[in-house]
């Protein structure tokens, strides 16, 4: 399916630490069982010059970002940001093209919500392996999010924000 | 009197990267640094210790660009460790992704390089972005053919940008019929695309060939025929795919490969003395800032049979279908030529695979140690990946990327060109820069000498 109705892209490299946040998500979300109008993309480090050639306008409605986005909170804080939060510069890949200004460029016609969870420690440019606890503990929340963000209900009575 | 003059950072190719560049009184290069400043990461010590399933996962989270590259080189690297023969559909599979990758990273140096060039019959600089005709309608063939290189990426590889379907010993599934029939349409319907694309940007090249000078920076720069010309070699393994240690032929052969400290090629200390704030992006470093290209090179310069080499596009071209022209113009339409050929190596490949045969080998060694390598011809030239593995652990890995192997190629291809079009000839290498950047230097009795700079 070239062209789904939802994309949910989890951005960021596992290779720094909490920096694998986003990709963690989509290896849980991928257990789950999603409508077939849902595409779950770990897009990891190939966030602008690949996610965007995945969506169609006239299909894709909805995209949700999960990232790691440093929002002065307590490590594996989540929060919801819309385009108009992200300050310049401040979303980038690790190649540093910056994700903003394309996200800018087509918030008009696909609705887009990024979910950032605030990092403990990101060690670019040193490369080290695993999520810190706190991050890690987000992973479920997150998901409860995601889910409840496309409008799947699983059934699940926790509030998530 | 020679002037020192820097680019720094140098734009539209992936990573960060810089030009040092001694010129003469006309603004012609004497000399040509071209240095990686992405800080050095050490990926290769990351390795040591980990499972053999898990390395090539972590090698391609190196560069967004070509993990599809790392993914396969990586695994087969681990494969020819242990010495792992795969059944032929998965090896068919993997051919599949390889042409889907190289499709949509071509296009994607289009969209890169389309600025420096002129739109035939003007003296307008081309716009990729720009609404307005013809133009726009390159940008939309551009948009389908990576979409399709990306579409029949993620269904031979299982994902559209980190492929999941790879494994040591083969690949984790296989594509059904119905899958194997949607690659098809696409690939055939990508094949016209491919060709017009082609065909479009070989005039645009011949074009810019055909002109007296460039405009950068409000000033009209001559543009010497002989651009990007070098007297190195050229390093391919395959046209398409690649090859390994396990191969009864290898096409590389590790005993003629040296890698080098980057202070036995790069300049000195030197002061920038010219200066152009009209140079895009920002202008050029300001006047008085001291430049040391020894110590800020961030790659070791890896050598074959002795000497830098070139690899890529032309490297292919030249070594396996005659091609001969030189320079960055000759460079590019190699890389064009590769269009259609990603194309019917995808179809060739995707009429010989049986969705009913098996992918995965009946039995995987667990390694007892002994080095393999296996090179992968990614978009941008040849990628070597070296590992020992035993009892399925990770005891020794190396990664040898593309660029890395081009910095010191391309520095002297910049020698005689006007220091304003050295980003032309830089971006003529499709650089990536963030993978090139490993630093395992290694003296002449072999023992590592800059161990520091990876810890």
């Amino acid at each position: 399916m070239l062209y789904p109705e939802i994309v949910i892209a989890g951005c960021g490299n596992p290779l720094f630490a909490d920096d694998g946040f986003g990709p963690a998500v989509v290896e849980e979300l991928q257990k789950l069982t999603l409508p077939d109008n849902v595409k779950v993309v770990d897009a990891g480090l190939g966030g602008p010059h690949f996610v965007f050639t995945l969506l169609d306008p006239d299909v894709t409605k909805k995209l949700v970002i999960v990232d790691i986005a440093d929002f002065g909170a307590e490590p594996g804080s989540i929060t919801k940001l819309r385009v108009e939060d992200l300050p310049p510069g401040s979303y980038r890949d690790a190649h540093s093209w910056d994700l903003t200004e394309p996200l800018h460029r087509i918030k008009d016609q696909v609705e887009i919500t990024v979910i950032g969870c605030q990092p403990k420690l990101v060690t670019d440019p040193d490369m080290e392996i695993g999520l810190s606890d706190e991050v890690l503990n987000a992973i479920p929340k997150t998901v409860r999010i995601v889910l409840e963000t496309i409008g799947v209900d699983y059934g699940t009575t926790i509030k998530c924000l | 009197m020679s002037k020192v003059v820097e680019i720094s950072p140098t734009t539209r190719h992936e990573g960060h990267s810089k030009l040092v560049l001694k010129v003469n009184d006309a603004g012609i290069i004497e000399t040509g640094n071209w240095c990686s400043i992405t800080p050095v990461r050490g990926v290769e010590r990351l390795a040591v210790g980990k499972s053999m399933e898990q390395v090539p996962k972590i090698a391609s989270r190196v560069c967004g660009i070509c993990p599809i590259a790392h993914t396969l080189a990586g695994i087969e690297s681990m494969e020819a460790s242990i010495k792992c023969e795969i059944p032929r559909d998965a090896h068919l599979l993997r051919v599949i992704l390889q042409c889907a990758n190289r499709l949509h990273s071509h296009a994607l140096h289009n969209i890169l390089t389309l600025p420096d060039m002129y739109l035939p019959g003007t003296d307008m600089k081309i716009n990729p972005f720009s609404p307005e005709e013809p133009v726009r309608r390159v940008a939309k063939r551009l948009q389908r053919i990576r979409e399709i290189g990306q579409t029949i990426g993620e269904i031979a590889g299982g994902e559209a940008i980190h492929p999941s379907n790879p494994r040591v010993g083969g690949m984790y599934k296989a594509c059904s019929p119905r899958a194997k029939t949607k690659m098809y349409d696409l690939a055939k319907e990508g094949l016209v695309l491919a060709h017009a694309q082609m065909e479009f940007m070989i005039a645009i090249l011949r074009n810019y060939q055909k002109r007296d000078w460039a405009e950068v920076g409000g000033a009209k720069i001559a543009i010497p025929k002989d651009l990007g010309y070098h007297s190195q070699g050229y390093l391919a393994t395959d046209p398409v795919y690649g090859s390994s240690s396990l191969d009864e032929c290898p096409t590389w052969d590790y005993s003629r490969f040296k890698e080098s400290r980057p202070w036995d090629w790069y300049m000195g200390e030197m002061e920038v003395s010219l200066e152009d704030p009209k140079y895009p992006v920002g202008g050029t470093t300001k006047m008085g800032t001291k430049v040391n290209p020894q110590m800020e090179a961030c790659t070791g310069v890896p050598c074959y049979d002795g000497a830098p080499v070139e690899v890529g596009p032309r490297a292919r071209m030249v070594k396996f279908k005659n091609f001969d022209e030189k320079g960055t113009i000759g460079q590019q339409v190699a890389r064009q030529m590769e269009y259609p050929d990603c194309l019917t190596a995808m179809i060739s490949a995707i009429d010989e695979y049986n969705p009913a045969a098996k992918v995965v080998a009946d039995y995987i060694p667990q390694g007892d140690g002994s080095m393999g390598w296996a090179a992968n011809e990614a978009p941008r030239g040849t990628d070597v990946h070296l590992a020992k593995v035993k009892d399925g652990r990770v005891q020794w890995y190396s990664m040898l990327v593309p660029t890395t192997w081009n910095f010191a190629t391309c520095s002297a291809a910049l020698t005689g060109a006007p220091w304003q079009l050295a980003e032309v000839v830089v971006r003529g290498y499709d650089p990536c820069v963030s993978c090139a950047t490993h630093m395992i230097v290694i003296d002449e009795d072999n023992r590592i000498v800059a161990q520091k700079l990876i810890q």
